[in-house]
């Protein structure tokens, strides 16, 4: 990497510092309030109840942060979510594997289907809105037909510990959580690969030239981004206890709200999991605690309306301010 | 990579295949079905023991204030500001129950379920539903009754020891034959007929097509199932797909049934507009002011539905006197309101009576 790339990198990560801490204090605010309007909200069992909720959103969203990070997108992300669940349940209920290995084939489906998109992206040049925009509709229409529309139901009661277990009194999606957003982290931020990453997001060319394989680093980030969907897929049946086909629609537009809101820039090059981390926390703080306080579900969609346009205003004014030093 | 990638091409490929391969599919679920008899000769409900579920140390709430909030399918359309309403009629009535509806503004799984999960945390006393999937919303429900709040569905149910009971506004079987009767006698007994659903997954419409198909099999024989398209509970979506119907199926097509109330004033529109009106019927569940202008227009003959507003109703009662423990398991009926007594069918689900058919010269009276 030149001097130059490392020099840039330095500066974002001090300018991204403050738009994170912005964001940790407006997520501590809302959640004094919050705390404060209603007492129901500030109870272990309604905060460990939240991480169950959000863990499908919150896996996907890792993903999702080097997807943008690279200044790419990927809308596919509920459909391969779909699709996953729609396969686990006919690998094992109509095809008859047994559940352990339907799970697996069905993940490795998910990332399949992810490094299709990273496939189709990097060898074709297609724009990764374009592509991801076609396998959305793909993946779902997959889902549909492989399925007949046709729920599987009756999974053993081992399964469900995925979706609905607890260990030390912890949900089983929040630990998978946790462990994946310190791996997340870490790649992102301490490894070559991740150098590698917001160098792509900064300037693609440039990245080429330093030697960086673009391409590779590209389709493992879309196959990645794939595995994690398929993960939530897993923990979504085991936590709901039937596939539907229609699972997971709509849950890429949570999971980009919170990428952005996390300070993650939508032109590439920016970006940390410990933004998303918090932007994920403030909107599931910000959902449940208003729910809970009695505000109706219009309501509550207003207001995270009104938050992520602030966080991004205020994002814009600290980038300004780094401009003008 | 190109290993990775190509496994990647041959895996989806491999999924597409496999799309193909499956049979067609009506739309119905895969439970057993029990149409009723070709003639009026009514349905005898066997009686069944109670099947419900049951609350962990509630409370003692015999006559005291209790809240409850009402988690529909999704809010925002006439059928489901209905039943609202005549939750808060009965609210109102009661006197002693504050009733709140809210739920998500699309039929989403996932929502529902966060809501529900929401109000368990909140600390409410009931909680009234209507399932998006009868599976996927039973955890959360079976966890509210693990803390003691009574559960009651109306409209679409959960697995039963989900809830504790099930306020059915009319006997699927009953609402096939209805609809079935109806569309022989207007489209002709040798009809090809399709259908647009919400989607395929949903409880309600899964268990009427399959009741459908097995009452016409029974008793109108040579009526032809064309195809059953899925159209979720949009009416864009519906009009498109009603429409597609038209041109895809040409003189083939007499007669489609909508089973949303949101299909079937589209289907009616769709068909109005491609100037098939008398020649392919419409008959399908619906509320009679989204009804009106085809039924007098004489495009369409027949509505089937039942009174939501009355399903709200009795909902409510069936809430309180739950709470109150005047409505037992092994119970055979339950007084609610102006409805009167509402029998307990089939284990644990209450009967609000029979489907009613609107048609031009009842229509007029009714204004939901």
């Amino acid at each position: 990497m030149t001097k130059a790339l490392e020099a840039r990198k330095g500066r974002d990560h001090a300018g991204l510092l403050r738009y994170e801490t912005v964001l940790a204090i407006i997520t501590i605010i809302a959640l004094a309030v919050l705390a404060n309007i209603t007492n129901k909200f500030f109870t272990v069992d309604n905060l460990l109840n939240q991480g169950r909720l959000m863990a499908e959103v919150g896996l996907v969203a890792l993903g999702m942060t080097f997807v943008i990070v690279t200044g790419g997108i990927d809308l596919s992300v509920g459909s391969i979510l779909g699709l996953t669940a729609i396969l686990l349940g006919v690998f094992w209920h109509n095809v008859g594997m047994p559940l352990p290995l339907a799970i697996v084939a069905a993940m490795v489906c998910g990332t399949a289907a992810g490094a299709l998109n990273g496939y189709v992206i990097t060898r074709f040049r297609v724009p990764p809105l374009i592509t991801t925009l076609a396998t959305l509709a793909l993946y779902r229409g997959l889902a549909e037909g492989i399925s007949q529309a046709r729920s599987v139901r009756g999974y053993p009661e081992w399964f469900f510990f995925f979706g609905q277990g607890e260990v030390l009194g912890v949900p089983v999606q929040l630990w998978t959580l946790v462990i994946l957003i310190a791996v997340a982290a870490i790649v992102l931020g301490r490894t070559k690969f991740g150098y590698a990453t917001y160098a792509i997001g900064a300037n693609e060319t440039a990245a080429r030239f330093s030697g960086i394989r673009v391409d590779r680093v590209k389709l493992a980030i879309y196959a990645g981004t794939g595995f994690l969907a398929s993960l939530a897929a897993v923990i979504f049946v085991s936590r709901v206890t039937t596939t539907r086909s229609d699972m997971g629609t709509g849950i890429e537009l949570d999971v980009i709200t919170a990428v952005v809101l996390g300070g993650t820039s939508i032109f590439g090059g920016k970006g940390t999991i410990a933004g998303t981390v918090l932007g994920l926390v403030l909107i599931q703080a910000l959902k449940n605690g208003l729910s809970l306080s009695g505000v109706k579900g219009d309501g509550t969609i207003v207001v995270i309306g009104v938050v992520l346009i602030a966080a991004i205003l205020a994002g814009a004014l600290i980038d300004r301010n780094r401009g003008g030093n | 990579m190109k290993t990775l990638t190509l496994a990647a091409v041959l895996t989806v490929g491999l999924m597409a295949g496999t799309a193909y391969a499956a049979s067609p599919w009506t739309g119905g679920d895969d439970l057993p079905t029990n149409p009723l008899a070709c003639d009026a000769t009514p349905a005898t409900p066997e009686a069944k023991p109670y099947d419900g579920g049951t609350p962990t140390n509630a409370p003692d709430r015999k006559g005291k204030e209790i809240t409850v909030v009402d988690v529909p399918k999704l809010i925002g359309i006439g059928y489901f500001n209905a039943t609202s309403k005549g939750i808060a009629e009965a609210a109102a009535e009661i006197g002693n129950m504050k009733a709140t509806t809210d739920g998500p503004n699309k039929a989403n799984i996932d929502e529902q379920i966060t809501f529900i999960d929401n109000d368990i945390t909140q600390g409410v006393d009931g909680i009234l539903f209507a399932a998006n999937d009868p599976v996927a919303i039973a955890p959360v429900l079976k966890k509210a009754l693990s803390k003691g709040i009574n559960v009651v569905g109306y409209d679409a149910d959960a697995t039963h020891d989900a809830r504790q009971w099930f306020v059915n506004q009319a006997q699927f079987n009953g609402i096939a034959k209805a609809l079935i009767d109806n569309m022989a006698k207007e489209a002709g007994e040798d009809a090809g007929v399709a259908i647009v659903t919400s989607t395929f997954t949903t409880p309600n419409q899964a268990r009427w097509i399959a009741e459908m198909a097995a009452y016409a099999a029974k008793c109108h024989p040579k009526l032809q199932w064309l195809e059953t398209v899925e159209a979720q509970e949009d009416n864009n979506l519906s009009f498109n797909q009603a429409t597609t119907l038209i041109n895809k199926y040409g003189d083939k097509l007499k007669g489609i049934f909508g089973m949303t109330s949101v299909a079937t004033p589209a289907s009616a529109e769709a068909v109005t507009q491609a100037g098939q009106c008398g020649k392919v019927a419409v008959v399908g569940l619906a509320t009679p002011n989204a009804m009106k202008p085809y039924v007098q227009k004489d495009c369409v003959k027949s509505v089937v539905l039942w009174n939501p507003v009355d399903l709200g109703y009795a909902a409510a009662y069936v809430m309180r006197a739950t709470a109150d423990g005047t409505l037992k398991p092994g119970d055979t009926s339950v007084k609610a309101g102006k409805l009167g007594e509402l029998k307990v069918i089939n284990g644990s689900e209450i009967l609000l009576g029979q489907p009613f058919v609107f048609t031009k010269e009842n229509i007029g009276n009714f204004d939901f």
